[in-house]
């Protein structure tokens, strides 16, 4: 098989590549980044082909509208993550997926498409995982809906029955875990 | 401070990371963020820590659904050719067209075959060069061999030839011991050379004239000359032939003309092939015949 060499820009030269209209930022993203962000698709949608669609429509909109993206707002991938979550989450929401997809319930999409995808875990991915299931369990739930459903947090509320304010500060307790392992 | 503090931690910012505010609170945030640094920072804190945990979670996309992208994006079809002018790590996107046999297995284990194949013919090669060689050397010696013994084989044949030849001629010394119709008449040497001397058998009543080689002392004659034997008939010399004297004479007897009479013989050196008449001053032997 072909070796695909893999390009890696700084955070600066990848955004002013991107706004400049650089194909080799599109390159560089994809190559640095299509497996997270299809990791954080494929917690939405399970089905492999739908999330790799999605995951086109992500890029092709991250390379169309570049221009809106303003680095003073967030770092790059909080931006690109944030819009590959919405169009996961308009297509769950839209009536032709609810209507074509007899999948299962989402409630069980994590452990799913776990079981199902190679994900690309490392080393430290395992320990990462651990300590997220680790997690106090109500921290945990929490984080899932948000992060890996794509509830709102309003919703998450609601479903769990919960004060909003106390939503907000689980979803801040569980990406506190989340820093201490990466700091 | 302490407002910024409870801004913090009432979990606003991770919910703006998230993309779970509305336009309002948004900007909010960001005015909240780039009014106080330390809000920047937990901004970018919980940013980083999404990230990892994407990055760590990753799935990696079919093959070729990148290429799919860049397709639609509408990029250059040559990828190679974009080189990026970057300090960091720049790897440009090279997918090379890789032939791969559809039947690449058996393909391989053929070619496994013939590379084997083609050891062993080598390996055989080089053992039938070397059993060749070591063949042609024992052919040669062998041929060696054949030839010395069929000298070896000569050489015995002659001496059998030799000794056959040389019985006979004992056998008949002694058959003529015990015949009293042979005479063997004595020759001494002459003035010419006073040490010479020779034997010879004569059977008158046979007329056989022999010579013998056994009891011959003469000097060794030249290519140029021949012993010429006499035998005085009425006081007249009479032609019995001639001889060589050799070193390696064969024969123990030597046949010469017959004669039925004779009184003495004699010996002379002559030219080869001997002399109407004998030279009288080159007589080396001479003996009379006893009665």
């Amino acid at each position: 098989m072909a070796t695909t060499k893999k390009i890696s820009l700084s955070e600066e030269e990848l955004v002013s590549k991107l706004k400049s209209r650089d194909t080799i930022a599109i390159q560089a993203l994809y190559d640095m980044y299509s497996g997270a962000l299809l990791g954080v698709i494929s917690r939405i949608i399970e089905q492999t082909e739908v999330a790799e669609d999605l995951l086109q429509e992500t890029f092709i909109k991250i390379w169309n509208s570049a221009d809106s993206y303003d680095s003073t707002k967030g770092r790059l991938f909080t931006w690109m993550m944030n819009i590959a979550r919405n169009l996961s989450i308009d297509k769950v929401r839209s009536k032709d997926f609810k209507n074509s997809s007899k999948n299962q319930d989402i409630e069980n999409n994590v452990d799913f498409i776990d079981a199902q995808k190679e994900v690309t875990f490392n080393a430290d991915t395992l320990g990462i995982k651990d300590m997220v299931t680790a997690l106090k369990p109500e921290f945990n739930d929490v984080l899932n809906m948000v992060y890996f459903k794509g509830y709102t947090h309003v919703e998450t509320a609601e479903e769990l029955n919960l004060p909003l304010g106390t939503v907000k500060t689980r979803i801040r307790m569980a990406i506190m875990e989340l820093r201490k392992h990466f700091n | 401070m302490e407002e910024v503090k409870a801004y913090i931690e009432s979990g606003i910012l991770e919910l703006y990371v998230l993309g779970q505010l509305n336009a309002q609170e948004q900007t909010e945030v960001e005015a909240m963020a780039s009014k106080y640094p330390e809000v920047k920072q937990e901004i970018e804190a919980i940013e980083i820590a999404m990230e990892q945990y994407a990055l760590q979670n990753a799935i990696k996309p079919s093959a070729g659904l990148g290429d799919k992208i860049f397709e639609k994006i509408g990029l250059p079809g040559n990828l190679e050719k974009a080189e990026p002018i970057v300090k960091e790590v720049i790897k440009p996107v090279v997918k090379e067209a890789v032939v791969i046999p559809l039947n690449a297995a058996p393909y391989e284990s053929k070619i496994k075959a013939l590379r084997i194949a083609l050891v062993a013919c080598i390996a055989l090669l080089v053992v039938s060069i070397i059993a060749l060689y070591n063949a042609h050397n024992q052919l040669g010696s062998a041929k060696d061999q054949i030839a010395e013994l069929n000298l070896n084989n000569e050489k015995f044949t002659s001496t059998v030839n030799f000794m056959k030849q040389s019985n006979a001629d004992l056998q008949k010394i002694i058959d003529m011991a015990n015949d009293p119709g042979w005479k063997t008449v004595k020759l001494a040497g002459t003035a010419m050379d006073p040490k010479a001397k020779m034997t010879v058998y004569w059977h008158a009543k046979g007329k056989h004239v022999m010579v013998d080689n056994s009891k011959m002392d003469l000097p060794i004659n030249d290519q140029q000359h021949q012993y010429q034997l006499w035998a005085i008939v009425n006081g007249k010399p009479v032609d019995l032939g001639v001889f060589d004297v050799k070193a390696d004479s064969t024969h123990i007897l030597v046949n010469m003309k017959e004669t039925g009479s004779a009184a003495a013989f004699a010996v002379t050196l002559e030219k080869r092939g001997g002399s109407v008449n004998p030279t009288m001053n080159q007589m080396v032997v001479v003996g009379n015949v006893s009665i």
